[in-house]
């Protein structure tokens, strides 16, 4: 990512000009400033084979006049960074549309991306506090201005429940630190849900996490030994739900993508197939 | 099978879950190669078990631990005992099960972190009093409760209770515990429930006093437990009496048994207690260090928080055939050691493969005969200026090793 987000929702005293984000390190204190150039440099360095633009992250909730703004503003960041681009075989850029809830600023930004050109398009902004079914409708009236032969990637999401609604609107990529992050913290997602491995109702429970599942951590660990080495704070607890959770990620992509190719996605609930 | 009556050498101590073969002796020196053969795995010694404290080794998934090549491991009762609990590793179907290792565990008595974890432990004949970290009862824990969570636990060998005295400690202290250690271990051995399947070794206990020494290992063989275990050691005394005490040890023990030095696990003193006839070690120290960044290596360590490492591309040790070495360079062990556990884990990929590969060495030399050679050749590369530490120097050479 172009660490535009980051700088929202991580750095302290941050300071947005036309040229870009001065802030201080939550590391230590020391003062940066990152603009399109800087950031595409990063990426370039950091040879990422898929580089985001950078963009203000617009934060939730704003009225209409602010989410107008910034949206512009990451208009005018997209082309700079395309133009910071250095394309080759192999590696490409991705814009992302902005305009928070507003239908006609999801229009203007995704229409003008597309002007811009890029190989992939990303829908920012949301998972940011909005909720399942605002997201759904902001899905609605944006992915239809997308270039339907390049891919749609919805960025920060999230839960397998938005994951196979978003998917159902055709949205072709994601990215969340849930998996990785709650697994950490003794949440496992597992087939219809979740648990939290920390519960007592565990400590004794010889089973694996998820009977559905082949993943290391399913087919060679209980639940009460996974409670155990939670609740201990053993660094080997945060490996085996990070192996699961990730591998319950994987499976779920490989499914939609099989009923996808059947033909057959749309013939179950969103409850059923997760 | 019954219980032997306590107090008296008796040959139904003799456990059937071990037997020992002596594979090759050192020509020069007191090492030796051996192979012991134990219920869930054979375990080829000198051997270096690492500690799984809680039962789980630092981030490490037991198929890594497998890899590496640990074919035991050992795992505390402290720990254990309190949490999960024993009737949980019961239900649980014991310990190899619970932590998915298929090959060999030990288990200790608790009795050490008794007394080096808290504050209020005191120590009677009936057992160690303390407060329980997780409430306001006082607890007691006997020879008779630590072999009771010890049975549950499941482990291959399983230590006695002994009465643990700081290897610094002067006066009739030592000479009590020593005394009561013999008493305790009785009481183990009537307690113990799974002779046929766990292994009860003994604690050779007398501080730094060669006499109380020599009369402590003359009652313990008598019980002719399956294995036996040097205690009290590596709590800070003077490195010159150290190795002497262990060398009194392993000539009066029984060659056809082996022996275990509890608490060592620098290569310095792998290599040079090897070569005084030691079979087993247990050390928290690879792991332990690993959580603080530093990497061991045949020429030392290195502190990888340092900046100089921050440009260095090159493996911990292009020799090292780890995980790590394979796939991570020490600038990016540098760039994470502060603030990724993942880092903590790597690190202790490597040192635990150092050292199971210098307790391979160690063994492979000495079944090849060339144990003296390696010697050399270990020391020479640990200390190339030649400043031998001098106890290591007088240790080898009491055994014919000249450096």
């Amino acid at each position: 990512d172009s660490g535009g987000f980051q700088v929202m929702s991580l750095a302290k005293l941050r300071k947005i000009s036309d040229d870009g984000v001065e802030f201080r390190s939550h590391i230590d204190g020391r003062k940066y400033f990152l603009s399109p150039k800087k950031s595409i440099e990063i990426q370039h360095k950091l040879d990422s084979n898929i580089t985001m633009i950078f963009d203000e992250c617009t934060p939730y909730p704003v009225n209409y006049e602010y989410a107008k703004k910034s949206m512009h503003l990451s208009l005018k960041w997209a082309k700079e960074s395309k133009d910071n681009f250095i394309d080759r075989d192999g590696y490409g850029i991705f814009g992302i549309i902005q305009g928070s809830i507003f239908e006609d600023l999801r229009k203007e930004s995704a229409t003008k991306l597309k002007e811009i050109e890029f190989d992939g398009y990303a829908i920012g902004g949301l998972a940011v506090g909005e909720g399942h079914d605002e997201m759904l409708k902001v899905l609605d009236f944006t992915i239809p201005h997308t270039a339907n032969h390049k891919p749609r990637y919805l960025m920060g999401v999230g839960k397998p429940i938005d994951i196979v609604a978003s998917v159902k609107k055709g949205i072709d990529m994601f990215d969340c630190v849930l998996p990785t992050r709650s697994g950490r913290n003794g949440q496992a997602f597992i087939t219809g849900g979740t648990l939290n491995i920390k519960n007592n109702k565990y400590i004794s429970d010889n089973s694996p996490l998820d009977k559905n599942c082949n993943c290391y951590t399913c087919k060679n660990y209980s639940k009460a030994y996974l409670n155990h080495l939670i609740r201990s704070k053993e660094i080997l607890g945060s490996v085996l739900m990070t192996w699961h959770n990730i591998s319950y990620y994987q499976n779920l992509m490989r499914k939609f993508r099989k009923l996808i190719n059947n033909g057959t996605l749309y013939e179950y609930k969103n409850e059923e197939l997760i | 099978m019954t219980s032997p009556a306590s107090g008296t050498a008796c040959s139904s101590a003799i456990s059937r879950a071990l037997s020992f073969k002596l594979v090759a002796e050192c020509s020069t020196s007191k090492a030796r190669a051996c192979l012991i053969t134990l219920p869930k795995c054979s375990v080829e010694s000198p051997v270096f078990m690492p500690v799984g404290t809680k039962g789980t080794m630092k981030g490490l998934t037991s198929k890594q631990l497998e890899d590496i090549g640990f074919q035991i491991i050992l795992g505390n009762t402290y720990h254990l005992g309190t949490n999960p609990g024993p009737e949980l590793m019961e239900k649980a179907n014991g310990l190899h099960d619970f932590m998915n290792w298929k090959r060999s565990i030990l288990t200790d008595s608790g009795g050490y972190q008794m007394v080096s974890l808290l504050d209020l432990a005191e120590i009677t004949e009936e057992g160690v009093k303390f407060a329980s970290p997780y409430s306001d009862d006082m607890l007691l824990l006997t020879p008779e409760r630590s072999i009771e969570i010890q049975n549950s636990i499941g482990a291959d060998i399983i230590m006695q209770l002994d009465d643990v005295v700081a290897s610094t400690t002067e006066g009739p202290r030592v000479e009590e515990a020593m005394h009561r250690t013999i008493r305790w271990l009785d009481r183990c051995i009537t307690a113990h429930k799974n002779m046929h399947c766990q292994n009860l070794f003994c604690i050779v206990q007398g501080g730094l006093d060669m006499d109380l020494r020599r009369k402590c290992v003359e009652e313990i063989v008598k019980r002719d437990t399956p294995g036996i275990a040097i205690g009290g050691l590596s709590g800070g005394e003077d490195k010159q009496v150290f190795w002497k005490v262990v060398d009194l040890c392993t000539s009066l023990l029984p060659k056809n048994k082996p022996r275990y030095l509890m608490g060592v696990g620098y290569a310095v003193d792998l290599v040079v207690c090897s070569a005084l006839g030691v079979d087993m070690y247990d050390c928290v120290y690879p792991t332990r260090t690993a959580r603080f960044g530093t990497a061991l290596v045949p020429w030392g360590q290195l502190r990888l928080k340092q900046s100089q490492y921050s440009m260095d591309f090159d493996p911990i040790d292009k020799n090292c055939p780890c995980l790590t070495c394979k796939t991570y360079t020490r600038a990016y062990l540098n760039s994470i050691i502060k603030q990724e556990t993942v880092a903590c884990h790597l690190l202790s990929i490597h040192n635990l493969t150092y050292q199971k590969q210098l307790m391979e060495s160690i063994r492979k030399n000495i079944i090849q005969n060339t144990f003296p050679q390696f010697v050399k050749d270990f020391m020479k590369e640990m200390f190339p200026d030649g400043n031998y530490p001098q106890w290591a120097v007088d240790a080898l050479a009491s055994v014919n090793i000249q450096l």
